[in-house]
Order: C-alpha cells, then structure tokens, then sequence
C-alpha cells in the first residue's frame, strides 16, 4: 500500500510514574490500509490506542493525523478532524434508539434534522440495522451494539476508523459477519486501525500487523509473518497460554473466544 | 424478557421501518403541543372566576414552566443543578431593582436580564461542570447559598432582609394587573413558551447533542461533541428562561426577600423536584409534576396550618420517596409503560 500518509504515532510514549505502559513505539498507517494492533493483555495495546484518540496525552514523541500534529487535541476535534472510534466496551446511548444513536453522529456534518436523520437511517442501511432503528439501544443485543458503535463513527463521515476489540465477546457466526462487514467497507476505501485479541480476525483481514509487549513493538509485518515470529510465539505463550502449545494462530484465538 | 421476533440469520433482509416514524415528525410534536396547549388551558377557562384558584393556577402554570427550564440543562442533559434558584433570584431582583428605581416596563427589562442570568449560569457552571454526577449537584447547591448570603448583604441593592417591594400601579406596561387571570394568562403563556422551545431544541443538533452527553460522555466527544461547550448552551439556554420565571415571580407578588427566593425546598430544588415527579428528560413531565405537586401542597399547606405546621411538608416529602421508588422515569414515564401494557393486549385491563 503506498496511500497517503493519514496516521503517523513517532516515538510515542506514556509512562504513568514509574510504570512505561508504551515505550517509543511507532505505526504508520496509510490510506486504504487495514492495520492489526494485536499483543498479549496487558502490553499496552488500550493506552496506545488513548494516545492516538486523546483519552491520554503522551509523554514523549508525537501522534500526526492529516499531517498535523494532535498531542493534545481534545477527543472531540480529533473526530471531527475525521478520526471515528468504537469502545473495548461498547458505549451505546442506551435511553435513545438506533437511529438517534447514529444521528448522534450524522450530526457532526448536517446540522438539520431531517438530513441528521436521513444519513444516519442510510448507515443503518449500509450496516445491515436498518429494521433495528427504532429499537432502543438498550434493548440491543452486544454484538448489534457493538455494530452500532461502528455505525456512529460511520455517520463522522471518517478518515480512519480505530476499532478497539469490535468482536471481544462475539460467537463465531457474528465475528463472521463483522468481518464480512468491515471487508466490504474497506473496499468502499475506508481505512481501518484495530486492536484486536482474536487473532483469526487479525489473519483474516489485515494488511500489516503490528505486535505490542509490555510497552514495546516487537514486530511488525504480514499477518503469516506475525503469526510465526519467534518473538511473538513467545510473547503469548510466555504469558500463560499453556494450553495452547504449537500452532499459535487459531488456538490463541480459539481460547480467547471461549 | 420476550424479544417479540427471533434473530433471523441474515438481518438486513427485513423491512426497515420509515425513518420519520422512528424519530417523531414535526407535524406529530406540533399536534402533540397544540393539544396540551388546550389540555393546559381548560381548568383556566373553567376556573377564571375562583381567584384562590387562579391563584394556585397561576402558580402551577409558573413553576411547571420553570421546572420544563430547569429540565433543559438537568433533564434532557443530565446537569443535576441545584442552582437554578440563582437564576430565578436575579430574574426576580434585578426585575425590582429596574421597576423600582427606574419605572422601567419589565417587559423590556425581562429578555436582557436573562440574558445577563444566562452570562452568570456559564460562568459559574464552567468550573463545576468539570464535576459529574452528585458532585456537581453538591457544588451547584453552594451557589445557591452564596446568593442567600449576598442578596442579604447587599443591601443598597436588595434591601437586604427587609426585601424589595414594587408599589402597585395597576398597567399593562408595568405588568401589574387588577385581575388574577390576567396573571394566571400570563403564567401560562410562560409555561408554553418553555415547553415551545423544549419542542423545538428536542428537534435540533444541541437537544440531541445534550440528550448524548448526559448518557455517555466520552461516547459524545467520540462522535466529535463539544461536551463542555453543549452542557454550558444547555445551562445558558436553562437559566434565561428560569430567569424570565423570576421576572414574572416577582411582578405577581410584587415582593421579594431572600428567604423567599433562595429557600431550597421552595424554590432550587423544587425545579428539579417537579421535574422528576414529572417525568425528567421528557417534554411535558414538569407541568405535569407542578399540576400535581402545587395544588396538592397547597391544601395540604391549609389543611394543616393549624393542627400539625410541617405536616405538609413531611407528606410531600414522603410524596416524592414513593415517586422516586415506584415510578422512576416520572408520571410520564409510568403512563407510557402503562400504554405499552394495555397495547400488548393483556384482556385490556391493567
């Protein structure tokens, strides 16, 4: 991929006290591009992600997003910047229903009503929740709010869309579905940055991975490359996953599920 | 709980309902309006020759309208203030301290001065809206008893604890009528001149943007709000109208003390009271909480001025632990599942 530079994290740090949750760690990504976050809990995979949203600010290096320097743009300009974002646990507005929930975010480019109103009933469509609009998201079922939260940062209209763990908690005929999802959007040229646990995913849809432990990249490539590293067979298998001794890729992503 | 229909395999095979009946369409919230505009009217039409009536009427009418304000920045964006009694209190004193000292017509003084209230609602709230939940309902109280201690103080300009009374020159201009529904009219073009602009703002970018913010912040700013900037619209937008509420207080009674405007449980906490009574974060709920709490206090009020003094106040408090406990989102909100109930057809009896 040789797309426009969109995403660009330089030597990016955060350290609380003592404790270095990521240490100089750099991603590139580029228009078009669908980019793996993966690492065992606890490698900073979450922080890393705040820095490049703005829950959190870093302490050394700098985050680029459209060539402009965002360290410490708030989280709000960054999505209107064009950054839409989901939750590790999905946030829905559980007292409206789905369609104002997506309005919520058709908002952003249409101040109107009617036309709010309209796109967001059109990414209900897109997304495959379009007979769900007037259900409220409280009602909703986790893998369709989990769905909902990607449709609220469709109707941002985004440049890249940084899903964080979009299929924790999903049974295998849903992440299927989802993968389908996000495959078909990004034909439509969308580009994706996700953390990701489930490691069947990551295979299934990533054009680069990178691999996160205790603070640091550890590697960075195709996902078949990743998913046979040395380094990163051992970054999992060091933390625990016993179980799952020899064939890393779909056992790890088994047990995860289960 | 039963779902209604299975989870298909394939969901985008099934029929999605038309979008303006999902969200509500204009023609439905004016028709809606316009009948409580005439449901809200009636008892003035059959009661407009009582004056303890209109007098009570008069009052429901003034304090629905400031409790539909209050539920702008508490209801629809989930601002737990307790400091709307500030914004009642400046309407109320800065509308005397005009009338008395320069004759001037509040219904000229009446849009600036909340315009003024508006300025003061941001800039107290900018520091505390840092806070959530209790937190900020706990710092909004503070400003509240600020204003008791200042209003008494300041003397010159709010004579202190001997109050300010406007004399009574009966005029249009001066919005001091002879008759009572004069008032009661004017209270209820207050209370649906709140509910209008409810109506409105629930069918614009900041009332959707409010109602986002209080169910989830951070959910909010990643959908690129302002989080900060919608909660002080909403308080800004609250506190004119509440203002404007004080402006009319004031002209009814013609008389003001601090005790009067900066009693919690008479004024800054009974907004908030009515509105959950009411139905919080619903249009019409706080006129329905004062149609039902002012009255009632009112008799409770005569009936036991004599025999137990504070009775009432103890049977309004036990009032309002059972509305909390048994009827959460409200009057409203309790019609509604009542409603849904009945539609689901259980032998058409509740």
């Amino acid at each position: 991929m040789s797309g426009e530079l969109l995403l660009d994290a330089r030597v990016v740090s955060k350290h609380f006290g003592g404790l270095k949750a990521v240490s100089e760690v750099s991603l590139q990504v580029r228009r078009g591009e669908i980019v793996s976050i993966i690492g065992p809990n606890g490698a900073g995979k979450t922080t890393f992600f705040n820095l490049l949203t703005g829950q959190l600010a870093p302490t050394h290096g700098e985050v680029v997003f459209l060539g402009q320097t965002i360290n410490l743009l708030p989280p709000h300009r960054r999505a209107q910047m064009g950054m839409g974002r989901t939750f590790q646990i999905a946030k829905p507005l559980i007292a409206l229903n789905a369609l104002e929930n997506v309005m919520i975010g058709s908002f952003l480019h249409d101040a109107p009503m009617g036309r709010a109103r309209d796109k967001a009933m059109a990414v209900l469509e897109r997304v495959g929740m379009a007979h769900l609009a007037g259900r409220r998201a409280g009602d909703l079922t986790l893998s369709e709010r989990r769905r909902l939260e990607v449709a609220r940062a469709l109707a941002l209209q985004p440049q890249i869309v940084l899903l964080d763990e979009v299929m924790a908690g999903l049974n295998q005929a849903e992440v299927g579905r989802e993968i389908e999802l996000l495959k078909s959007l990004h034909a439509e040229g969308l580009t994706f940055l996700i953390i990701e646990h489930n490691l069947k995913v990551v295979r299934a849809f990533s054009d680069r991975v990178v691999v996160l432990d205790r603070g640091m990249r550890i590697a960075e490539g195709t996902a078949d490359k990743i998913l046979t590293d040395p380094a990163v067979i051992e970054a999992y298998l060091g933390q625990g996953h016993t179980g799952s001794t020899g064939a890393l890729p779909q056992t790890v992503s088994e047990e995860t599920r289960a | 709980m039963p779902r209604g229909e299975p989870l298909p395999a394939e969901d985008s095979a099934r029929a999605a309902p038309p979008a303006h009946q999902v969200i509500e369409s204009g023609q439905k919230a004016l028709v809606r309006y316009l009948v409580a505009f005439g449901l809200a009217l009636l008892p003035l039409a059959l009661l407009s020759n009582d004056p303890s009536w209109l007098n009570i009427l008069a009052f429901t009418y003034l304090m629905g309208g400031v409790a539909a304000a209050w539920n702008i920045i508490g209801g629809f964006g989930g601002q737990f203030s307790l400091a709307h009694g500030v914004f009642f209190g400046i309407g109320a004193y800065a509308t005397a301290i005009f009338v008395i000292r320069f004759a001037w017509s509040p219904w000229l003084t009446m849009v600036p001065i909340a315009v003024f209230s508006a300025g003061v609602a941001m800039l107290i709230s900018w520091p505390t809206f840092r806070l959530r939940g209790p937190f900020f309902a706990i710092a909004t109280l503070a400003f509240n008893e600020v204003a008791f201690v200042l209003a008494n103080h300041a003397e010159s300009l709010t004579g202190g604890p001997r109050g300010l009374m406007i004399p009574f020159k009966a005029s249009f201009e001066n919005m001091i009528f002879r008759e009572r529904w004069h008032y009661a009219l004017l209270m209820f073009g207050f209370v649906m001149l709140v509910l209008g602009v409810c109506v409105l703002l629930r069918r614009t970018r900041l009332g959707y943007y409010l109602l986002a913010v209080r169910e989830d912040e951070d959910a909010a700013r990643a959908a690129g709000i302002n989080v900060l900037k919608v909660k002080l619209q909403g308080m800004a937008l609250s506190a004119a109208l509440t203002s404007i509420g004080g402006t009319l207080f004031m002209m009814y009674l013609r008389f003001v003390d601090p005790p009067t405007l900066f009693t919690l449980p008479e004024v800054g906490v009974k907004f908030a009271l009515l509105a959950l009574i009411g139905g919080i974060g619903t249009i019409y709920g706080p006129l329905l909480g004062a149609a039902l709490v002012v009255p009632f206090e009112n008799w409770l009020r005569g009936e036991f001025a004599d025999s137990l003094p504070g009775m009432s106040l103890a049977i309004l408090g036990l009032l309002m632990v059972l509305a909390a406990l048994f009827m959460k989102r409200g009057m409203v909100g309790a019609f509604e599942d009542l409603v849904k109930r009945l539609r689901r057809g259980k032998g058409g009896q509740p």
